[in-house]
């Protein structure tokens, strides 16, 4: 492998986040005293230079235009940059609702800022892959940082089983990845995911890619959750500390989303497989249509939030199915709307689990439906930041889930003359059984008397990304036309 | 031309109340009821700028405002008003500020939501009312559903939670279907122009395969037929409207529900010709069915909401049958009757408003020989009550009138073989005429349970005529009721042009032949399999768009 030194320019914002990250849990070790949550600063800091970096490089990168860096194992290309920059956000606001978390329910381990950096390291290269080798790395790194963030609370049962559960399914899911991409490399004789797909159409042995598409399919239905892989989720997610959760839930799907974007949308993109007229796309769009639909139905028996949640992203999981979709069928504008979609998701999602922190405090997370009661009447700011994130969820225009939602949908329209069809359909009405659930939590907070009063976890990290996000999330409605330019739509 | 600033700033303008509104502390009610009123009645006034720049003896849309979107999606914020909307827009900024001043007394807690619900809403109706971009509308349509919601569940009765969930899924599933009409309408438009964009005069330049037609009519149909709402899609409007506080009633059957129709003229119809043709006659059956199973089931209710409700299923039952007969007269006298269905059953309403927060019951049982106690209010209901039972020289008989005259010409205007051909109109318009004296019993049977009759009830006794605020609710209504219904020729001759214009163009695009998606006119004739025969056949209609 030949490195050029200059690749090294391309990759600041990666190695930001790995610089800060190895720092951040070497301050861990010299800290002294108990409340480490003083270094999220430092975390803050540094994921924010690494957006900072990515946004230059994404200006400096033409549009269209794919580099490649370290002898054909990454891509610096626009898709990557604005992807990596909202890892990297997300990972600050992340880092900016835990601190108050981490007070209020006594587990202020310093090690955790390391590892959010460390695992969000792993995203970027996701983002940013151009090889099976540099998928296979960056989902390792970020998932094995994640297993350890669940397990943060070590006297929560709950806790320990969600990381557990999460652990054995992720090895699981990884064997599968590995077998997957093994086979393909068999079939094609190259890991390069450029190179892949004319040399997997090529292949003399179609059987190994079919085999090996398939068990991608299945490690990373594992992954992004999608039904019937979605078993662990609703625990893990119910399980883990809260900030953790949040992260799962936005960065890591959408880090695991970015990656099959360029599996599916570049190495097994096309008319690839003989397997009916969609290629590997045949068992992805049931796939999608069960995940989406079942999601929400599963939702709508939830009376936990934090469950609710679960299921709801299980189900915006399918919807970005239905994106990788048409983006590996061809779709002109799936790109840019999967990576709009992202944003708004990413958004919205920490927006919500930050008022979902806020509302519990002092031990007590208050993820019930009914401890959510009233909660207008004296918190309105909080339940209106919900509302809008909810909103946005359910895809109410003028939200950017609606936007999201649209794109996405309006780039499977393009597949093949409208062959997705059905699944568009299926797709949209879903959004009005998952309007029924999140207006419940509506219902809860706006229409019922307040329960017993209660003090919120407050901290000015914590209100800032309870306001940023909705704010965001209603901008990305209005105007959407700035955000558009940027992906590329 | 003059006078585009106008639409933005009726929209704009109630938004920017609500944002204020929210800003000011909470505890301020009768500030906060003040800005309401005051940010609706400006809104109000400087609707009225729309007469002074708008040319009545024009057809196409005026005062067109058009800026760009989201240029990725070739969506614009395009807005303008014709003949068909012109007076939907007055009617709406009217009943708003009328809306709030009725029920200033009825709002107990969080005045400062309620009020910003009511302008979010009022921001919402106006902008669906001039939304030339179907993404535009579509967004707009959206946006009312979210206000009205919480007025529903928050200020609402008993049932409220049921009734404003009902309202929302209702409302929700026959969006996103018409969303999916407009993704398929978009994309294949986008391949024929070339041009991908959500304009609606661009949209409507392209004619889809019949059979697309007939589906995404039947998308665009559903959601409007939930609005109107037509029999058997109206099961919703009965818990909303009783559920719903006075205010949130009012604007629901004043405003809400010409979303509807409204939608069927400006978007379903020109759109879709084929499939307004195909699925005509299931439509204008239900409005029949409609307007006798409305007045029938309305006869039978014994709380007055109800029964002013179910009579709604039946006046917009009218409306529908008005577009479908597809007649100059049908279609004018279908705005009329919005017209004339938005006074008269928002003043139903307010009136019940009055009554409630008097008496706190809506029984009629309840209720007998209130003329005694209220003689004015009783003099102003009986106008009201008289203009929406179709009283001759009172607004809803010119409407009425005139639906049922153009359903019952529609034969007469178009051969058997045309297209849109409804199936018996004659029997139609007798059939819809019945509603009239349906609608008359019903009306005056409860306008006599609750004015005549002994004042038996002890309750009753000490009831006090209406306050000067209360009747500078009523006043303006009855007069709009008289001028309306004496003087029909103004209004009409404003909606003439584009009733005109929307007939002419329906006529063309609905005789376009069937075939892949294209551009109107843009077909070539059919070639005839016999090179000899071509001269016996010359110059088949090809769509006339040249």
């Amino acid at each position: 492998m030949i490195i050029n030194p200059a690749d090294f320019g391309y990759i600041v914002p990666y190695l930001i986040l790995v610089i800060t990250g190895l720092l951040l849990v070497l301050a861990e070790a010299f800290y002294k005293g108990k409340d480490r949550t003083a270094l999220v600063s430092l975390a803050v800091a540094g994921a924010l230079a690494g957006a900072i970096a990515s946004v230059v490089l994404y200006r400096q990168v033409a549009p269209g235009a794919r580099v490649t860096l370290f002898g054909e194992m990454l891509f610096a290309d626009r898709t990557g940059y604005i992807l990596s920059a909202l890892f990297c956000v997300a990972t600050a606001l992340t880092a900016l609702i835990s601190p108050a978390h981490q007070r209020e329910h006594e587990w202020q381990l310093g090690e955790y800022y390391g590892l959010l950096l460390l695992s969000a390291s792993g995203m970027v290269m996701l983002a940013h892959a151009a090889n099976l080798v540099t998928i296979f790395l960056g989902i390792e790194t970020m998932s094995i940082a994640i297993y350890v963030m669940c397990a943060m609370r070590r006297r929560s049962r709950r806790g320990n089983e969600a990381a557990m559960k999460y652990f054995l399914i992720g090895a699981f899911a990884t064997g599968f990845l590995m077998y997957g991409m093994a086979l393909l490399y068999g079939a094609a004789g190259t890991s390069n995911l450029l190179r892949m797909q004319s040399a997997l159409a090529a292949t003399s042995n179609p059987g190994l890619v079919i085999a090996g598409g398939f068990l991608l399919v299945v490690a990373f239905g594992f992954k992004i959750a999608a039904v019937p892989f979605h078993m662990w989720a609703p625990d893990a997610y119910e399980g883990a500390p809260t900030p953790v959760t949040a992260f799962m839930a936005a960065a890591v799907k959408a880090a695991a989303v970015a990656a099959m974007m360029r599996l599916f949308g570049l190495a097994l993109g096309g008319d690839l497989l003989p397997y009916g007229r969609l290629g590997w796309a045949s068992p992805f769009v049931v796939i999608a249509a069960i995940t989406i639909t079942l999601g929400n139905i599963s939702a709508i028996r939830q009376d936990n939030v934090k469950r609710m949640l679960a299921y709801s992203s299980i189900s915006h999981g399918g919807v970005l199915l239905v994106g990788i979709c048409s983006l590996g069928l061809g779709a002109v504008s799936a790109n840019g709307s999967l990576i709009y979609y992202l944003i708004a998701y990413t958004l919205s999602t920490l927006g919500a689990f930050a008022v979902v922190i806020y509302v519990g405090s002092r031990g007590n997370e208050r993820t019930l439906v009914d401890d959510w009661s009233g909660l207008a009447s004296k918190h309105g700011g909080a339940a209106l930041a919900m509302t809008v994130c909810l909103l946005s969820f359910g895809g109410m225009p003028p939200t950017g889930g609606f936007f999201g939602k649209f794109y996405v949908f309006k780039s499977a329209m393009e597949v093949y003359d409208g062959q997705l069809l059905w699944l568009v359909v299926i797709g949209i009405l879903n959004s009005a059984i998952s309007i029924f659930y999140y207006l419940r939590i509506v219902t809860a907070m706006y229409f019922k008397e307040p329960t017993t009063p209660f003090t919120p976890t407050k901290s000015g990290g914590l209100i800032f990304v309870m306001a940023l996000c909705p704010l965001l999330v209603l901008e990305m409605g209005i105007m959407p036309g700035f955000w558009l330019k940027l992906v590329g739509g | 031309m003059q006078g585009q600033f106008i639409l933005p700033l009726i929209l704009g303008l109630p938004l920017l109340g609500a944002i204020l509104v929210m800003c000011t502390p909470r505890a301020e009610a009768s500030l906060h009821k003040g800005m309401g009123l005051g940010v609706t009645i400006i809104t109000f006034l400087v609707s009225l700028l729309v007469l002074r720049y708008f040319n009545p003896r024009e057809a196409g849309m005026q005062l067109v405002f058009d800026v760009e979107w989201i240029p990725g999606l070739g969506a614009h914020f395009k807005t303008g008003i014709d003949g068909i909307s012109i007076f939907l827009v007055l009617l709406t900024t009217l009943i708003v500020p009328l809306t709030l001043l009725g029920t200033q007394k009825s709002i107990e807690k969080h005045s400062r939501e309620f009020i910003a619900a009511i302008l979010v809403l009022e921001t919402g109706m106006l902008g669906a009312f001039v939304a030339l971009d179907v993404f535009l509308f579509y967004v707009c349509w959206e946006v009312m559903l979210i206000p009205m919601y919480l007025l529903i569940g928050i200020w609402g009765g008993q049932r409220r939670l049921y009734a404003s969930i009902k309202f929302v899924i209702y409302t929700m599933v026959g969006s996103l279907l018409m969303l999916v009409a407009i993704f398929y309408l978009y994309v294949q438009a986008g391949n024929v122009t070339g041009v991908y964009t959500t304009e609606l005069d661009k949209l409507s330049q392209v004619a889809l395969p019949q059979s697309a037609q007939f589906w995404c009519f039947a998308a665009f149909a559903l959601a409007f037929a939930i609005k109107v709402p037509l029999f058997p899609l109206h099961t919703w409007l009965p818990d909303a409207h009783v559920e719903a506080p006075t205010a949130g009633s009012v604007i629901l059957a004043s405003v809400l529900l010409k979303f509807g129709i409204y939608g069927f003229l400006r978007f379903a119809m020109p759109l879709f010709p084929h499939g307004a043709a195909i699925w005509a006659p299931v439509i204008a059956i239900l409005a029949v069915v409609g307007i006798i199973y409305g007045a029938f089931v309305a006869f039978a209710q014994d709380d007055v909401k109800k029964l002013v409700a179910y009579s709604s299923v039946s006046h917009m039952g009218f409306c529908a049958l008005g577009i479908f007969a597809l007649t100059a007269y049908g279609i004018s006298g279908s705005i009329y009757a919005m017209l004339s269905h938005g006074l008269t059953t928002g003043g139903l309403f307010l009136g019940i408003g009055f009554l409630y927060e008097r008496r706190h019951t809506r029984r009629l049982a309840e209720y007998g020989g209130i003329w005694k106690q209220m003689p004015i209010f009783a003099g102003l209901y009986l106008i009201i009550v008289m203009g929406s039972a179709g009283l001759p020289a009172l607004s809803g008989f010119v409407g009425e009138f005139l639906t049922i005259m153009g359903t019952f010409n529609a034969g007469d205007t178009f051969p058997a073989n045309f297209p849109n051909y409804l199936p018996y109109p004659r029997l139609l318009g007798a059939l819809a005429a019945t509603g009239v004296i349906f609608g008359a019993i019903y009306l005056l049977y409860m306008f006599q349970k609750v004015f005549f009759g002994k004042l038996d009830k002890s309750r009753n006794g000490h009831l006090k005529d209406l306050s000067g605020r209360e009747l500078a609710v009523f006043i303006p209504l009855c007069l709009g009721i008289f001028l309306l219904g004496v003087f029909p020729r103004p209004f009409l001759r404003v909606m003439e042009p584009s009733v005109q214009k929307f007939m002419s163009d329906y006529r063309i695009r609905v005789q376009e032949p069937d075939g892949p998606a294209h551009k109107y006119g843009a077909m070539t004739p059919v070639e005839p399999m016999n090179p000899g025969a071509a001269d016996a056949a010359p110059a088949a209609p090809t769509g006339g768009a040249q």
